[in-house]
């Protein structure tokens, strides 16, 4: 098992520095100067100048590229051109955000698309599986933004003064108030990594609102969150059912079922205990991999519902010929998934001693 | 030692006489025929597909005149009138009303229907040619061959599709045609992956190394023997890969990354109406339930391949 995770860490190096690589050579051959985006079309040519030195765009390609991967291996992505921040500082901010938002799609998609898998194949070809099926087929045909702005109207406007109604756009309604955990906890002083980690947290407002038991943070975030999580969340789903279905059909048709049916088995337990546990197997995989699809599907839900999240700050930093931003904000977003890819793919094995890891 | 020309002359019956010879084509379409989901994919793709082809003749309008000033009393996002329903006879018939421009959304999402088709299947012909030409060279010739090219499509597929179609547009600039290509791009690791199994389950069959014995060169092996046995696969990835390829190319017009103006694209006419959703809601809901009926019908058509061209299931 450690000889595997070992051996899959490795594996992801080589793939891990394409990333590098292919970003770096996409934002350096972005058309338009850098310098003339930031400080805008009138500034001199004197002033470029200075510009590039600053941000080391003067120096040859392949040194900007050693540059590049040395700051990036010590976690240093550089400071934004147009904000003059460091990349990491706006991650902080806005990457708990999309975290938020995805992490709330999947919960939704994987939740309703096993129960409605699990129902569609133990209801084999009645009205219900029919129907299931249909809403899991429309659900793989709907765009996340037109299901977004569908919802957006439906809950902001149709559901308007009933307790249905759903804020269509934002984080927070204004004057909800978010206490940073450093001030909550008084620990404004303290520095470094452990103040990145708490920083963030704090910016999770779930996880800010449970932590401080400020209870109507938690309601506001998640009244905000249930449109783009089930908007986004929705194309998942629809494949996890599919996938829950399928798998579920194929277990209970094997031979050890009838086994446990014949020993006298209660029916909800030969599916829940016998055929469930086998038939997730490959739906964990689904899960997994659907995180690329939310993570894209971000995009357009956080330009819909106006979160600021990074798939916002990823359209806004292309408009603005951001390289720093971008560079950054792709290579984490690419760290993350590869990372999540080889859990799923451990946790695979882990779920089923059948496959054995050499 | 004499030999007996026919010592015995029994005649036996061919017990295949009677039966007419099954040809694999008729076969592959009655078990496409039988599934329900490819006939309604099939009919609502036919109706698509003459919308497309007659769209100068079903939409009564110019799909990028602004009938500002031309029409009396045509004015931006004017509301859907229908005779039928009660719309006075004075009033020209708009059946999905006017857009922001002040143009016709019916004649719009009728000529939409072209370009949408168009991106279909140029942009999964584009992922499915290249595809297949890396999956093949990397299954077939193996090692290093195989190592360099899939680790490529490794970093391909290691971000996010859209972002990493976004950050092509970038460099290319927008537009439809980039836009196709970015997503064209995107989609090749896909291929290459399905036709790269296919290619290395059939390198090793008897009739691959018939053709060796015979002296055929690789690249025949490769091109008669090998991609023609390996392209079932291939076509029902292909056909579901098309719902993807215009849902994603949808959202790039919709981000205005795409289709540029005046060009009458689903994508681009939602992205461009997003704000008045909470006025006028149908100048979003008309465009989306186009591509949801596009995409549902080549997904349709695709699961119905796929339970028609897969061997394993038992018909």
């Amino acid at each position: 098992m450690t000889r595997y995770i070992i051996r899959r860490l490795l594996l992801s190096i080589p793939v891990l520095l394409g990333v590098v690589i292919l970003v770096f050579i996409l934002a350096r051959i972005i058309p338009g100067d850098p310098c003339r985006a930031a400080l805008g079309e009138r500034a001199t040519d004197a002033i470029c100048n200075a510009f590039n030195v600053r941000y080391g765009l003067d120096q040859p390609i392949p040194v900007q590229f050693l540059t590049y991967v040395g700051n990036v291996a010590t976690g240093d992505l550089g400071d934004s051109i147009r904000f003059g921040r460091p990349v990491s500082q706006i991650l902080v901010e806005r990457l708990p955000v999309t975290l938020e938002l995805t992490v709330y799609a999947l919960i939704f998609a994987a939740v309703f698309g096993i129960l409605l898998g699990r129902l569609s194949a133990i209801r084999r070809n009645s009205p219900i599986d029919v129907a299931t099926m249909v809403v899991a087929n429309l659900g793989v045909s709907i765009p996340v933004f037109v299901l977004g702005l569908f919802f957006a109207y439906l809950f902001a406007v149709v559901l308007k003064g009933t307790p249905l109604s759903l804020p269509p756009s934002g984080r927070l309604t204004p004057g909800v108030e978010v206490i940073p955990l450093a001030k909550a906890w008084g620990l404004t002083s303290l520095g470094g990594p452990p103040r990145v980690v708490l920083d963030f947290l704090s910016n999770v407002n779930t996880i800010n609102a449970v932590l401080t038991l400020n209870g109507s943070l938690l309601v506001d975030t998640l009244r905000h969150m249930i449109l783009p999580a089930v908007a986004l969340g929705t194309i998942p789903m629809a494949i996890i059912a599919r996938m829950t279905r399928s798998s579920l059909l194929d277990v209970l048709g094997l031979d050890y079922i009838r086994t446990a049916r014949a020993k006298g088995v209660r029916e909800r337990d030969v599916v829940a205990k016998h055929g469930m546990r086998n038939a997730l197997l490959p739906v964990v995989t689904v899960i997994g991999l659907s995180l690329g699809g939310l993570l894209s599907g971000a995009v357009l839900t956080e330009t819909i519902f106006n979160l600021a999240g990074i798939g916002r700050t990823i359209t806004e930093a292309i408009q603005g010929r951001d390289y720093i931003i971008i560079q950054g904000v792709v290579i984490i977003v690419a760290i993350i998934y590869i990372v999540v890819n080889l859990v799923v793919d451990i946790s695979y094995a882990l779920l089923d001693p059948r496959i054995r890891l050499t | 030692m004499t030999l007996h020309a026919e010592p015995f002359s029994i005649e036996i019956a061919d017990p295949l006489a009677g039966q007419k010879p099954v040809s694999l084509l008729r076969d592959t379409l009655r078990n496409i025929l039988r599934q329900r989901s490819a006939i309604v994919g099939l009919t609502a793709l036919a109706f698509l597909v003459l919308v497309a082809i007659f769209a100068g003749v079903i939409a009564p309008f110019d799909p990028t005149q602004p009938l500002l000033g031309i029409e009396e009393n045509a004015r931006p996002r004017l509301a859907p009138c229908i005779h039928l329903l009660g719309c006075p006879a004075g009033q020209p018939e708009h059946l999905m009303g006017l857009d922001g421009n002040a143009r016709d959304v019916f004649s719009r999402v009728v000529f939409g229907s072209r370009v949408s088709l168009q991106i279909g299947f140029l942009t999964v012909g584009f992922a499915i040619i290249l595809g297949t030409i890396i999956g093949s060279i990397a299954g077939f010739f193996g090692s290093r061959a195989d190592n360099v090219l899939m680790r490529l499509m490794d970093v391909l597929l290691a971000f996010p599709a859209l972002l990493l179609a976004i950050a092509i547009v970038t460099v290319l600039g927008p537009g439809l045609i980039n836009a196709q290509l970015a997503i064209g791009i995107v989609a090749i690791p896909v291929y290459a992956r399905v036709m790269r199994a296919s290619v290395l389950s059939i390198r090793g069959q008897d009739f691959v190394a018939a053709s060796q014995a015979l002296g055929e060169s690789s690249g025949g092996i490769l091109m008669r023997r090998i991609v023609p046995n390996a392209l079932t696969p291939l076509i029902v990835q292909g056909t579901l890969g098309i719902a993807g390829a215009i849902i994603d190319v949808a959202a790039l017009s919709f981000l205005g990354l795409g289709a540029q103006p005046p060009l009458a694209e689903w994508g681009s006419m939602i992205g461009d109406e997003r704000n008045a959703v909470f006025s006028a809601p149908h100048l979003v809901l008309v465009p989306g339930i186009a591509i949801i009926i596009t995409c549902l019908s080549f997904n349709l058509l695709g699961d119905g391949l796929r339970d028609a061209l897969d061997p394993r299931l038992n018909r």
